[in-house]
């Protein structure tokens, strides 16, 4: 190794510490947190050292404010609102990647474009919504909500995957007698697998991390664990050690679901870092 | 074969496909007997492709009909036609092993297990890739996925077999000799066949017929000697053989021909007067103490046949020859040209005259 590489590798790996450092730190500030009295947290300077505790734990779990309904409530909105995601975004992603019809470059725009508004400008319009048709405080209310969102983005990130199948690799399936949606279900959607776990972590962690909508739109019925947590901050006090203990626990579900598809993840990734985007 | 068992003739008629502005076919007529190894041969663009992916039905036309055997299947689906194609890219399915990417035809008619297994056997054998079944694509080599797309496309016993370049992704010593199986596991199936290449090598050693394909039109059909041997135009003949004909501009004048400033006076008669092509092969010419003054310009030897390059009035001609030709290069030579190999093409619209 020449002395200019090995400098090169020194400060890439200086470069990867410094971004871990940062991305690392609150977390594992959190954590530490989480192990704390109430009193240890407010300590100034803030102590190191100090006597860990599970109480934070048992109370967010079995306590008067315990978060396991919203963990469940969490749950519901972002697995329901996921499936039914990629139900209608796989077979959409394909027809866009796919079909010629009229329309094809504009829906595909369109589909651009939702992501382009700040959801906060849509709240009023969503609650008014809801509020007509009774779907304030419900599951399917909040589901729906969740849709308008993550269906536009599954289908935009699902097409690129798509695209990268060969087209002639379903045009032997149609020569071989199986049909389009044979040929869809036998050898297309096994190519995009990558592209199919990567597009159900994003939109399940959208989902699962979503706070805006979830404040507004929901209720007592229907409270997710972001909001449960955000009520641990009061106006007369903020319980610090309550929070990021609910805080451990609701990062436990997406980092389980992370760890599984880790391997589809870094290929699917991969895939759409090199390839992704070449729509022509 | 009987009358009635789907034959594999192939009828088309007026095949016009349009992308746009661009006619990619004006009017192919195309018909193909039962049994027949069937070459479409044309350079990148000239619609023989496009004309194959017609014929499976994996193109939509803009006018002209489709028959199979007497049948219309112009508007049928790729999947009711009976044809199995090979694509240049082979498209095999990158998640299947080599079994269940040949069983897949099978399958999706809903074969029984034990015949499913018995035909694919069969079908690897034939091609022997028997070894390699429980191989994915990926861990193949190039000539074992070949034979794998190849596979696939046997196990149903279809009535066509429709061959997209499936030699183009070869080495040139396995393209060789998989040419030559590929023949042999034609005649031994007897299943008609639809061959798309470039090469026209390739065209003119495997197949039966061959039509030539120029510009989105086809510009010749007929068994490879024939093409050889008389092309119709002055650019089937530009484009046949290795090296292709040689091709100088000339005049006929009261019988006689005038090449580079060289009287030739051929014993058979020329026609009218006016502006033609002259074609020749290079086999036919010889080096001589008269004829055509030339400048060698390159000796290329290939071993057993030496091609010598030669400048004739600013335009390079090739000459090939068994005997080792004892030129230099930049030497000036005299270039004879046997009256009978002649080839005389009309100068303006490129058709053969026949003498």
């Amino acid at each position: 190794m020449t002395a200019a590489k090995r400098l090169r590798t020194f400060a890439l790996i200086g470069v990867a510490v410094l971004l871990l450092a940062v991305w690392a730190f609150p977390v594992l500030w959190a954590l530490l947190t989480s192990f704390k009295t109430e009193r240890d947290v407010l300590a100034y300077p803030p102590t190191i050292v100090f006597e860990p505790t599970l109480r934070n734990y048992r109370d967010v779990l079995f306590g008067s404010a315990s978060i396991l309904p919203n963990l469940l409530s969490s749950t519901i909105v972002a697995g329901v609102s996921t499936a039914l995601t990629l139900l209608f975004a796989v077979p959409a992603a394909y027809a866009l990647a796919r079909l010629e019809f009229p329309g094809r470059r504009a829906s595909g725009f369109y589909v651009l474009a939702t992501q382009m508004l700040p959801p906060v400008g849509l709240i009023i319009p969503y609650y008014l919504a809801l509020q007509k048709v009774g779907g304030l405080d419900t599951y399917w209310g909040l589901i729906v909500i969740y849709l308008t969102f993550s269906l536009p983005f599954a289908i935009w990130l699902l097409v690129s995957y798509f695209e990268d199948v060969p087209r002639e690799m379903e045009e032997a399936a149609l020569l071989d007698r199986a049909g389009r949606l044979r040929a869809l279900w036998y050898v297309i959607l096994p190519q995009v697998r990558g592209g199919i776990a990567v597009t159900t972590i994003f939109v399940f962690l959208n989902a699962w991390n979503e706070f805006l909508f979830a404040v507004v739109l929901g209720g007592n019925r229907v409270r997710p664990v972001t909001v449960a947590m955000f009520n641990f901050i009061s106006v007369e006090q903020t319980l610090w050690a309550k929070l990021a203990a609910g805080a451990m626990l609701a990062m436990a579900p997406v980092i389980l679901l992370g760890l599984l598809a880790q391997r589809h993840i870094v290929k699917g990734l991969t895939v759409g870092a090199v390839k992704g985007g070449g729509r022509t | 074969m009987t009358a009635t068992a789907p034959a594999g003739r192939v009828s088309m008629r007026g095949i016009v496909k349009r992308h746009g502005a661009f006619t990619a076919l004006h009017g192919v007529d195309l018909d193909i007997e039962p049994g027949e190894f069937f070459a479409l041969l044309g350079p990148s663009g000239s619609g023989k492709t496009t004309t194959l992916r017609i014929l499976a039905g994996l193109e939509p036309l803009n006018e002209g009909r489709v028959m199979l055997d007497g049948e219309d299947v112009t508007e049928r689906e790729p999947g009711e036609r009976d044809v199995a194609m090979v694509f240049q890219s082979y498209a095999l399915y990158p998640h299947m092993t080599v079994f269940d990417n040949i069983a897949f035809p099978l399958r999706m008619i809903a074969t029984p297990r034990d015949e499913v297994e018995r035909a694919v056997r069969d079908a690897a054998a034939r091609v022997h890739i028997d070894h390699l079944l429980a191989r994915r694509p990926g861990q193949l080599s190039g000539g074992q996925q070949q034979r794998t797309a190849l596979a696939r496309a046997i196990v149903r016993k279809p009535r066509l077999f429709l061959l997209d370049e499936p030699l183009s992704n070869l080495d040139a010593k396995l393209r060789l000799e998989t040419r030559v199986e590929l023949r042999k596991l034609q005649r031994a199936l007897g299943v008609t066949t639809v061959y798309v290449t470039h090469d026209q090598e390739e065209a003119m050693t495997i197949a039966d017929r061959v039509a030539v394909f120029m510009e989105g039109r086809i510009v010749q059909v007929g068994p490879p000697r024939d093409i050889f041997a008389r092309p119709a135009s002055a650019v089937v003949a530009g484009f046949i053989g290795s090296p292709p004909m040689n091709l100088l501009p000339a005049e006929v004048r009261n019988g006689v021909l005038h090449v580079a400033g060289v009287e030739l006076r051929p014993e058979r008669p020329l026609g009218r007067d006016g502006a033609v092509t002259i074609g020749v092969r290079p086999a036919a010419l010889r080096i001589a103490a008269t004829g055509l003054p030339a400048r060698v310009y390159l000796v290329e030897d290939l071993g057993d046949t030496t091609i010598v390059d030669l400048d004739v009035v600013g335009q390079v001609i090739k000459l090939r020859t068994d005997q080792r030709p004892s030129v230099r290069e930049g030497e000036q030579v005299h270039v004879a040209m046997p009256a009978d190999a002649l080839h005389v093409f009309e100068r303006d619209s490129g058709a053969r005259r026949e003498l």
